[in-house]
């Protein structure tokens, strides 16, 4: 094994330009597999968060009784599925609305009679929908109540666009494979060629074909490895840039900073990296110099 | 009854070892061992490689065929020093690779060290070759490789220890003349050098055989001599060695073993050419010119097949 290193140190310093033109290569690929994975991640990650936290807006009637918003307010902190209630005045609805839009004239020239008053809810984490729901039927029947917003129709809209993105990332994945696989492959047959000489002289010396093969599926496992690291180095570049000039407010929005690449995952890409290298090498070498 | 041929005594005697061999080649060269076959005695005796039988055809483009081996019955016994000599094309390169199975044969067999080459599986080839030392006319050395990883390849294929391996490269580049050598990049080495470093990888595995298929041909007249005395050093210490070659000159520097390959045929002349001579048979030098050219050894007792001339002398 310790030759097969050798060799293949060898081969990489001696080929050296070949290499890093497949490395970059392999690096672009995986940035675009990096980048449809990032967008996944995140669109899961809000849909954790939002569906985790299970809201509900309760919208009051104009001129609801203080007295039934009292109780009704008494009766949701005394319900063990809520973990939070909260009333909202039209004044403090308005200042909400208005305080990340202060240059809106439009909005600035609303009545605050056009912000109803809500009693906002946060459900436990652990509480099902259909118990939500169960609330949600009582809450509405009550006369003070004018409607009641779940945000459930939201949950689902992301849910069908992960869905989406996760296909999209799996389609781009199959593609990047491929790709990767035919630029190692492509690089491996290229420097067996330009090696033609060594692997005839191994196998008149009577070298096996692992014996010949490991040095070249090394290559590619390093050039994979390289390749995807480099993919994730660029991609974590790209990620800090964008992020720095994305708007604050946009976070505290959807309740979620825009996170990077989970450690796992940013180590899986490299692995994926190195073992699609070494098939791509195996498969470069399949018909070996026949001598 | 016609007495029997010396490749039919050896192919009786080593129909036995086949049997038992099977399949795969098993190589009787161990890491860090001698070759057991060498020395003395009966061992001596002994065959090294057979060709019953053989034929070899190329099938052209045009769908015709190209009989490069018709039925050659051949018999070399360990310790001998052989030419291989005929006209360009004749077959001798494929002789060559028939032995270390570059090549297959169409019919017939080969047996090297008891062991049939044409049956050996692929996974055995490797082996075979551990048993052979192979030398070229175009080198076949890595430029960019140091004369010293060039030579020490042959070793580390059958896992020698380093210091075992260190040990026999820096003795087989003492006897090719390349002694404190093992530093310098294969490339830069004039051609000669080069060829004594193919020879040093060839030498170092102590093989049963050293096939060399033309490997004085990139060299002038005088490299060439020194070459084959290089080869004839090797064989003195007791190497068998298989020298094909098209260079007359060399063919008469000492009194050798011939054979003579012409469209597919041998003719085997025992003593060289020499003795042709000797015994009143006349050589035609002519047809050993024109870059090399076509040999043709005229022998009444010994008819050369289809394009040799016989010109008995007197």
């Amino acid at each position: 094994m310790a030759g097969s290193v050798e060799r293949a140190k060898r081969g990489l310093y001696s080929e050296w330009r070949l290499h890093a033109l497949s490395v970059v290569s392999l690096a672009v690929a995986f940035v675009c597999l990096g980048a449809a994975l990032l967008v996944v991640v995140n669109i899961h990650a809000l849909k954790e968060r939002w569906g985790r936290t299970g809201r509900a807006s309760v919208y009051l009637k104009d001129g609801a009784p203080p007295q039934q918003v009292e109780a009704i307010l008494v009766a949701l902190q005394a319900t063990p599925e809520v973990r939070e209630v909260r009333y909202l005045s039209p004044a403090d609805a308005r200042g909400q609305v208005l305080s990340g839009n202060m240059t809106d004239s439009t909005l600035k020239a609303l009545p605050q009679e056009a912000f109803p008053a809500s009693i906002e809810i946060d459900v436990q984490p652990e509480v099902k929908e259909a118990d939500v729901q169960a609330m949600v039927a009582k809450l509405q029947s009550l006369p003070a109540v004018e409607g009641i917003e779940t945000y459930g129709t939201w949950t689902e809209r992301l849910g069908t666009l992960l869905s989406g993105g996760t296909l999209a990332a799996a389609a781009l994945a199959a593609i990047v494979f491929g790709a990767v696989l035919a630029v190692v492959a492509s690089t491996m047959r290229l420097a067996l060629t330009r090696r033609r000489t060594e692997v005839e002289v191994l196998k008149l010396v009577g070298a096996s074909d692992s014996f010949v093969r490991t040095p070249y599926v090394l290559e590619g496992t390093f050039q994979g490895a390289l390749g995807s690291a480099a993919a994730i180095a660029i991609l974590g570049a790209l990620f800090a840039l964008v992020r720095s000039r994305m708007d604050g407010d946009l976070g505290s929005l959807l309740g979620l900073d825009p996170m990077f690449l989970p450690w796992f995952v940013a180590l899986g890409m490299v692995g994926v990296g190195a073992l699609l290298g070494a098939l791509g090498g195996a498969l470069g070498l399949r018909r070996l110099t026949t001598v | 009854m016609p007495p029997a041929r010396p490749h039919e005594i050896a192919r009786a005697s080593l129909l036995s070892a086949d049997a038992l061999g099977g399949g795969r080649f098993r190589p009787f060269l161990r890491a860090g061992s001698r070759d057991p076959l060498r020395g003395g005695g009966d061992a001596q005796k002994k065959p090294v490689l057979v060709f019953d039988g053989v034929q070899k055809v190329y099938r052209g483009h045009s769908g015709t065929d190209l009989h490069v081996l018709r039925g050659v019955d051949l018999t070399i016994e360990r310790g001998e020093f052989v030419f291989v000599t005929g006209p360009s094309g004749a077959g001798k390169s494929t002789m060559l690779k028939l032995v270390y199975r570059a090549e297959t044969v169409d019919d017939g067999r080969i047996l090297f060290c008891g062991r049939d080459v044409a049956r050996l599986t692929d996974d055995s080839i490797p082996f075979l070759r551990r048993n052979l030392g192979i030398v070229f006319q175009d080198f076949k050395i890595v430029p960019n490789w140091t004369v010293y990883e060039n030579v020490s390849i042959a070793l580390e294929v059958i896992g020698l220890s380093s210091r075992l391996l260190r040990q026999r490269v820096n003795v087989a580049l003492e006897r090719v003349g390349l002694a404190g050598r093992g530093g310098d990049r294969a490339g830069v080495l004039s051609g000669g050098e080069q060829q004594r470093v193919a020879i040093a990888r060839a030498i170092v595995g102590e093989p049963a055989m050293v096939l060399a298929d033309e490997p004085t041909g990139n060299l002038d007249p005088a490299l060439a001599l020194d070459i084959l005395g290089l080869f004839e050093e090797i064989h003195a210490e007791g190497t068998t060695v298989l020298f094909a070659t098209h260079d007359r000159t060399l063919l008469d520097v000492r009194p050798r073993r011939i054979i003579v390959l012409d469209e597919g045929r041998v003719t085997d002349v025992p003593a060289g050419l020499g003795a042709y001579a000797d015994e009143g048979i006349e050589i035609d030098a002519e047809d050993f010119t024109e870059g090399y050219g076509d040999v043709r050894v005229s022998s009444v007792a010994a008819p050369i097949p289809m394009r040799a001339r016989a010109r008995r002398a007197g």
